[in-house]
């Protein structure tokens, strides 16, 4: 597989605390990566090395499996940004602002027109940016980032400050940038429903360090309901169904069934009656993905 | 890069009245001259044989000041535009290097106040013909008066764009800013080493001259030391 973004080992320290420990991204061509973790889990602080703002402490980062640290300039051609915030000059209007940029990259002029299509600010192009709502500002910065039509796209809480329909809004334009544009998109939330929304790949950081990144369907995957059978004796049990070939595990007393299926828990509770095991209860439990979240993010391991 | 640089940031400084300022400094200090003369003109001219050099005097004396005060402001203004909403991280994210995007700032920098320094040659000039002061106009002095002066605040411009640039608090230029207005002011009764002074051409140096190479030496120094700082600087 084609990676766009490959870092190895990075790490950048404040003074004594390590703010991002040895990471090792890979994020795959043509996806929506999701880039989640806690405020203050070195989010930012990753993707400000990804942009080149920030020197890394260690390690190396590869983008279009080029050296960053080498060859900035020629990466940066193709990479476009939103970092927080959105950055624009109040003092100008959004089609000035845009100009401004556009002189750096010197892409056509009718550039700008494009992207002010893409986020739907064709009609406050001529006024000044200083009157815009929060979610305008932020189409704008969008639209920034699409202008000189980048192969990858890095977005930092995009939807951050949004209300409820810019956030629609946004997450609709995102999620249509790979298949329209080709586009490899990286976006950081804080917000799991917000990824599961928009991405198909993900990592998760806790503390400055990458806990999990893999797709979103294994992500899903550890979300699965479970039966939890509580029963006299719950060590003795599991392996009685192990025995007989129904995946089975005990833990903190309970007996962990791992096919859900109504026909697999019948036969399951059958055997232990037959065995002569007392039963006393059978409970579904689900957990989301919020769950796993905190779970991983507290530090215990799936 | 450095020519698309500088477009983008004269486009930036677009109705920040930067432009306004650089004419109103130069005018400002001919201006208090019309004032003076306007009142006691006749006593004026009795001060001295050369009434021309007289005059380029009277209107020196307040050209280190308004300089120095326009290269605080004009240095805050040109920071605060990318202060303002941290389009830093936006900008250094560009494909630029971070050395352009220095020296670009510091060129607009350059362009305005040797705009200043000519429009202060013009006014003075223009001011100087209505007054009547005599047929051989020195040319040569009107030129050291209105340009020597930038030269020498050079190393002044160079320490305010560096402290501006790399603040994250505007606290720090608005008080470097006052001090070194203040220094400047006081000038008179300060020790020639000291980079506040050089725009008023007063020292025991003899020749104006070495002022000026100083500055741009100085300048130059004060310069890139202030670009090392920035490109190695994070921005956060």
């Amino acid at each position: 597989m084609d990676y766009v973004i490959q870092t190895n080992q990075l790490v950048k320290q404040f003074g004594r605390e390590q703010a991002v420990d040895t990471i090792n991204l890979a994020i795959p061509e043509g996806e929506v990566y999701g880039f989640l973790g806690p405020n203050g889990a070195g989010k930012t602080t990753t993707i400000r090395m990804l942009l080149g703002l920030m020197k890394p402490t260690s390690g190396t980062i590869h983008i279009f499996n080029r050296d960053l640290k080498k060859e900035r300039i020629s990466i940066l051609k193709q990479v476009g940004s939103l970092v927080e915030n959105p950055s624009y000059y109040p003092h100008l209007t959004a089609r000035e602002n845009l100009e401004a940029l556009r002189k750096i990259y010197q892409v056509p002029k009718s550039r700008i027109d494009e992207v002010l299509a893409i986020v739907k600010l064709e009609d406050a192009a001529d006024k000044k940016v200083k009157a815009f709502s929060l979610g305008m500002k932020q189409r704008l910065g969008i639209a920034a980032a699409l202008l000189h039509e980048p192969k990858l796209l890095i977005l930092d809480e995009p939807t951050n400050g949004l209300d409820p329909s810019g956030i629609i809004e946004v997450r609709h334009l995102i999620k249509s940038l790979p298949a329209k544009f080709g586009i490899t998109v990286l976006i950081s939330s804080h917000l799991l429903s917000e990824i599961d929304q928009m991405a198909t790949s993900v990592g998760i950081i806790s503390e400055g360090k990458l806990i999990f990144q893999d797709t979103i369907e294994r992500l899903r995957d550890h979300a699965r309901e479970h039966i939890t059978l509580r029963v006299g004796d719950s060590m003795a049990a599991s392996e009685a169904l192990l025995v007989r070939g129904v995946h089975a595990e005990s833990r903190d007393g309970l007996v962990f069934l791992q096919e859900g299926s109504d026909t697999h828990v019948a036969q399951a509770v059958r055997m232990l009656v037959q065995d002569g095991y007392n039963v006393y209860r059978i409970e579904e439990a689900k957990r989301s993905l919020e769950d796993i979240f905190l779970d991983m993010t507290k530090g215990n391991v799936l | 890069m450095i020519g698309r640089l500088l477009k983008s940031d004269f486009l930036k400084i677009k109705r920040k009245g930067v432009w306004l300022l650089t004419l109103i400094g130069p005018l400002g200090v001919v201006c208090l001259q019309m004032v003076n003369y306007s009142l006691r003109k006749d006593y004026l001219l009795q001060q001295s044989d050369n009434d021309w050099h007289f005059y380029l005097l009277n209107v020196h004396a307040f050209t280190p000041l308004a300089l120095v005060l326009g290269i605080v402001i004009l240095t805050s203004l040109i920071a605060s535009v990318e202060n303002e909403t941290n389009a830093w991280k936006q900008l250094i994210a560009l494909p630029v290097s971070k050395m352009a995007v220095y020296l670009s700032k510091f060129t607009v920098l350059i362009v305005l106040l040797l705009t200043s320094s000519v429009l202060l040659l013009i006014f003075t000039l223009g001011y100087g013909l209505y007054l009547n002061l005599g047929d051989s106009v020195p040319y040569t002095s009107l030129i050291k008066f209105s340009l020597y002066p930038f030269a020498a605040s050079l190393p002044v411009l160079a320490l305010h764009l560096w402290i501006a640039l790399v603040s994250r608090h505007q606290g720090i230029p608005v008080t470097a800013g006052v001090i070194g207005v203040i220094l400047t002011y006081m000038g008179y009764s300060l020790p020639d080493w000291l980079i506040w002074k050089w725009p008023a051409l007063m020292n025991d140096w003899a020749n104006p001259d070495i002022v000026v190479q100083l500055g741009i030496g100085v300048g130059l120094l004060v310069y890139l030391t202030g670009m090392l700082h920035f490109v190695r600087k994070d921005v956060v």
